[in-house]
């Protein structure tokens, strides 16, 4: 049990790939926190594709007892966050939840995108920034440049900034002590009602929601009727206590403590992200700042390759939804691709993530259709429809207006390519807003873009056209009139519902002809001559024909041949198992994946 | 369609089932072994029967067969024979004098105007083979593969032994049914030369011909010594050149109907009355046995094959009984089989027939392109759809 002016509540922010994970791992050694024998790499990113990735999905939060250089004994509380753009949201929370930041910057790399919003999200929370670089034991480190960057985006003067090797724990030290003697402890009022805020959640099999929580007013106790302000939920407190790494229950929770609370209840959903819980006896007034229930920006349908497994899909979908508050998904039914789901997620990261979790841990083989955005078609008759599936945009003769979803997007990069950046950007339809200099060699760009175009290929692309220097972040700005088309695909004349896409009115012959020739390509040839067309409503903008079999069939079928023959054409049958069926042409899986992962990029072929 | 061993519509009849009226011997010797064939055939050098232990082996090797078909006739109703085939290897290396005392052994059980085929190729039609053949009033196959001595040096054949040669060798001796063996899809052959094949069958003027496509299969020893001495590429996927095997094909179909042969099969062609009625018989589904080592014999539900090891088969038909190997077939085996067989000559089937193995709801796309022709409950694959009749037949059959 500590008292307030001996907690400090931290977090530690960084570009991908910068070195978090890294530094957090040489704290809890330093701090013998995980004894040496149970210390593994990333030891706070749980999830086997946290490891394998280098990234970090969920947050975590550990306590940590150190004493000081002035002898005195402190408890500190090391938030671990998300770092990705898709998660924006639930970084936000886990910042609330602290009154200082770590903010970490690869000494060989200097700012990048995610350094400046995570920067930005930690100022807009009024937190403590301790700027520190790493990898200086790098032969490539530029420690002056990254320096005269993190001035330029902090103000932090040389003598604020320090230096560390989290690889080789060189430093680690000062980044403890500088967290001890800059962060403010926490400024809550014991004696007000409670509040505590959710900063992230997390689904267990055996003991329901736990909640991750700071303690911001007042205290909590076991057995104690807690309130979800958000969202009017009720229950119990069934455990609390906090991470060390393992949990640790204890009988309260104090201001200032960050730690779990377990309530029995079994859906994420009502222990969401950014909520406040207060007592039910004595509740708080007011919920704390900035609770938003986060939407999803990006939808794909799935469908299983193999028909037979989609109960399977719900299943599964069904379990990480429990774990996944932000997931979205609607069964949806495709004539191309049989039953799925449409899904919704908070970025292309995530949608990946939830893919690859789905085929890695529910062994399910899964086709994904081109991701999409939601569009707002608002009708002639004066409604709107939420449009999330291109297949299922209103006939043009119905439509007034399309809306689309639009971001702010900021681009880091060398001012080398101020040029490439420009010209990347003219052709995805975004507007400049304005441009500054970090240091004379990088250039923080800001643009207004569609999402779409971010959904399509423009990341892909900033990182080509720069080689690797380009940094993005973006968020949300708001809906967009723009004149876009909904682009069919036809096999021998019937639409393929789930090739349909929308695209920008200029784009979509080229788009059609890319899309048509690469079917054309990837499709065999089938027994009768088969057409394949893309259109926009019943006009014709590209069209490839393929050529129908002129030959096949063994040269020789006599009496002992007739089982190695028989069986040659069973195997020539099981073959078609991968193929789907539409109308009368067959289709590989393959060349549906062909279209549906590769067309983006070779938009610019 | 019409007339004997045509493809009139036929008496439903289940594959396979009833009396066997088909014989088929297979003679697995040859003097050395083509790397383009499949079948089961032991290399005796070119000496041949002159040397004593191959004089041995033949002998031992006829008096197994006769001994096996003793052994059949008293498993199965075994009625007259409408056709007996002695293929091989190279049946008429045995030799005119035992090929005399095998067919002996099945004289008493032939039909009047039963079909009698022995294969050979044109190094082991010699006088005495045609003059025996002549007498006998056998029909003859000749595996000429190529009129053309370049070509039957890519496939490694002598080029000195002249087919045209041995043709007229036969039909001097008065062999009345003459049937050749060609290739096409030969890696190097030209159109003109397919036309120069096609010019030598007016000269020739055999009653029937089988032209097959030489199908060459990546990383065989047909394949290594195809790239090495004609340094031709065959690595390449089965799809790749479709549309030139395919122009091919037509174009002898259509060279072989101009000159008054009937496309009854894939690969067969032949003047009117002249089908090969041993053949047709396996395409119609009829029950037949298989004798001698390598050989494959069906009956009902029941197909078996014998061990292709000469010895093992000579010693196990001692012993009353040679190893082999058997095969159940279900109904729906059966129906695809006769499914299958069927396409490859347009024959009609019922639909009721191949219930087992078709899916009624592929049959009407299929119609459709003028691949199937659909008539009064039975279906019959068109001769458009005989050039594809794997994938119609892939498509036909249920998943």
């Amino acid at each position: 049990m500590s008292d307030l002016a001996h907690i400090r509540n931290f977090s530690i922010i960084a570009h991908i790939d910068h070195g978090k994970s890294t530094l957090a791992d040489r704290i809890l050694e330093l701090t013998g926190t995980v004894a040496a024998r149970d210390m593994k790499e990333q030891l706070l990113d749980k999830m086997d594709l946290e490891r394998e990735r280098g990234i970090t999905i969920k947050s975590q939060a550990v306590r940590i007892a150190y004493k000081a250089r002035d002898g005195q004994q402190y408890e500190l509380n090391l938030i671990d966050t998300p770092g990705h753009v898709d998660f924006t949201y639930e970084v936000s929370r886990s910042l609330a939840a602290c009154e200082g930041a770590v903010l970490l910057v690869d000494a060989t790399q200097g700012v990048e995108a995610q350094t400046v919003a995570n920067a930005y999200l930690a100022l807009e929370n009024d937190l403590e920034i301790i700027p520190v670089l790493n990898k200086i034991d790098l032969p490539a480190a530029d420690a002056a440049e990254a320096e005269l960057e993190l001035h330029e985006l902090t103000g932090a003067s040389h003598d604020e900034t320090l230096v560390v090797s989290a690889k080789t724990g060189e430093g680690v030290e000062d980044v403890l002590e500088a967290v001890v003697a800059r962060t403010p402890p926490p400024s809550g009022d014991p004696a007000a009602p409670p509040r505590a805020l959710i900063f992230d959640s997390e689904y267990d099999q055996y003991r329901g929601v736990i909640a991750y929580v700071r303690v911001v007013d007042g205290s909590f106790r076991r057995r104690e009727l807690i309130t979800m302000m958000g969202n009017g939920e009720e229950a119990e407190i069934e455990e609390l206590g906090f991470f060390s790494p393992a949990m640790v229950p204890v009988e309260r929770l104090e201001t200032g403590e960050v730690g779990f609370i377990i309530t029995g209840i079994k859906d994420v959903a009502k222990v969401r992200v950014g909520d406040t819980i207060t007592s039910r006896r004595g509740p708080a007034a007011e919920s704390l700042p900035g609770y938003k229930v986060v939407q999803p920006m990006v939808f794909c349908g799935l469908f299983p390759t193999e028909g037979d497994k989609f109960e399977e899909l719900r299943d599964a979908l069904e379990k990480l939804k429990l774990n996944d508050a932000a997931l979205m998904y609607e069964p949806e039914s495709s004539n191309a691709l049989g039953f799925g789901f449409r899904c919704g997620f908070l970025g292309l990261l995530h949608m990946d993530i939830v893919r690859e979790r789905l085929e890695r841990e529910y062994d399910l083989e899964l086709l994904t259709t081109m991701p999409s955005v939601e569009y707002h078609a608002y009708l002639t008759n004066g409604t709107m429809t939420v449009v999330r599936n291109p297949a299922q945009m209103p006939a043009a003769n119905y439509i007034d207006r399309v809306e689309e979803p639009y971001v702010a997007a900021s681009v880091l990069v060398p001012s080398d390519f101020v040029g490439t950046i420009m010209e990347l950007c003219q052709g995805r339809r975004a507007d400049f807003v304005d441009m500054k200099y970090l240091s004379p060699h990088r250039v923080e760009m800001h643009y207004r873009l569609p999402l779409s175009e971010i959904v399509l290929d423009f990341f892909d692309q900033l990182k080509t056209r720069t080689r690797g220097y380009a940094s993005l972040d973006y968020e949300f700005h708001g809906y967009r009139e723009s004149d876009l088309v909904k682009l069919d695909i036809l096999l021998a004349g019937e639409p393929v519902d789930a090739l349909s896409l929308i695209t920008p009115r200029e784009r979509a012959h080229v788009r059609g002809k890319n899309l048509v020739t690469k079917l054309r390509q990837k499709i065999p040839r089938q027994l009768f001559e088969v057409a394949v067309q893309a259109a926009i409503g019943n006009k014709v903008v590209a069209r490839e024909t393929i050529k129908a079999r002129r030959k096949d069939v063994l040269a020789k079928c006599y009496g002992g041949d007739i089982t190695r023959k028989r069986k040659l054409l069973e195997k020539q049958k099981e073959g078609k198992k991968r193929m789907k069926q539409l109308g009368i042409v067959e289709v590989p899986q393959e060349a549906f994946l062909a279209v549906l992962e590769l067309e983006p990029g070779d938009k610019d072929k | 369609m019409g007339g004997r061993g045509g493809a009139a519509p036929q008496a439903p009849a289940a594959a396979f089932a009833g009396p066997v009226r088909h014989v088929y011997v297979h003679v697995p010797f040859c003097t050395a072994r083509c790397d383009y064939c499949d079948f089961d055939a032991q290399a005796v050098g070119a000496v041949g029967p002159a040397e004593p232990a191959v004089a041995a082996l033949f002998d031992a090797y006829v008096a197994a067969v006769t001994a096996e078909w003793e052994l059949e006739r008293a498993a199965h109703d075994v009625r007259r024979l409408e056709t007996l085939y002695l293929g091989g290897g190279t049946p008429a290396l045995l030799g005119a004098e035992r090929l005399e005392r095998l067919l002996r052994v099945f004289d008493p059980w032939l039909t009047a105007r039963a079909e009698v085929t022995v294969e050979t190729n044109p190094d082991e039609a010699d006088d005495a083979f045609a003059s025996w053949a002549g007498g006998r009033r056998a029909r003859v196959s000749l595996g000429v593969q190529s009129f053309l001595p370049a070509l039957r040096a890519a496939l490694g054949r002598r080029p000195a032994a002249d087919p045209a040669a041995a043709a007229r060798r036969l039909r001097a001796a008065g062999v009345r049914n003459l049937s050749v063996d060609l290739m096409y899809a030969i890696p190097g052959q030209t159109p003109a030369d397919l036309e120069a094949d096609l010019a030598a069958i007016d000269d020739v003027g055999p009653d029937h011909v089988s032209w097959y496509e030489l199908g060459v299969v990546p990383r065989t020893p047909l394949a290594r010594r195809l790239e090495s001495v004609l340094g031709v590429d065959v690595s390449a996927d089965d799809l790749s050149g479709e549309d030139e095997r395919a122009a091919m094909h037509r174009r002898v179909v259509r060279g072989l109907q101009r000159r008054g042969y009937g496309w009854y099969e894939v690969s067969n062609f032949a003047r009117p009355g002249r089908r090969a009625r041993h053949n047709v018989a396996y395409w119609r589904a009829r029950p037949y046995l298989g004798l001698g080592p390598g050989a494959v014999g069906t009956v009902g539900r029941r197909r078996w094959r014998n061990t292709p090891d000469v010895g093992a088969y000579v010693a196990g038909v001692a012993g009353g009984s040679p190893p082999r190997g058997f095969e159940t077939l279900d109904e729906a085996t059966l129906a695809r089989e006769r499914l299958m067989l069927a396409a490859r000559c347009g024959l009609a089937v019922p639909l009721v027939e191949l219930a087992a193995a078709v899916d009624p709801a592929a049959v009407a796309p299929l119609a459709r392109a003028g691949l199937l022709s659909l008539h009064s409950g039975t279906i019959r694959v068109t001769r458009k759809g005989r050039y594809v009749a794997n994938e119609v037949c892939v498509r036909l059959f249920r998943a």
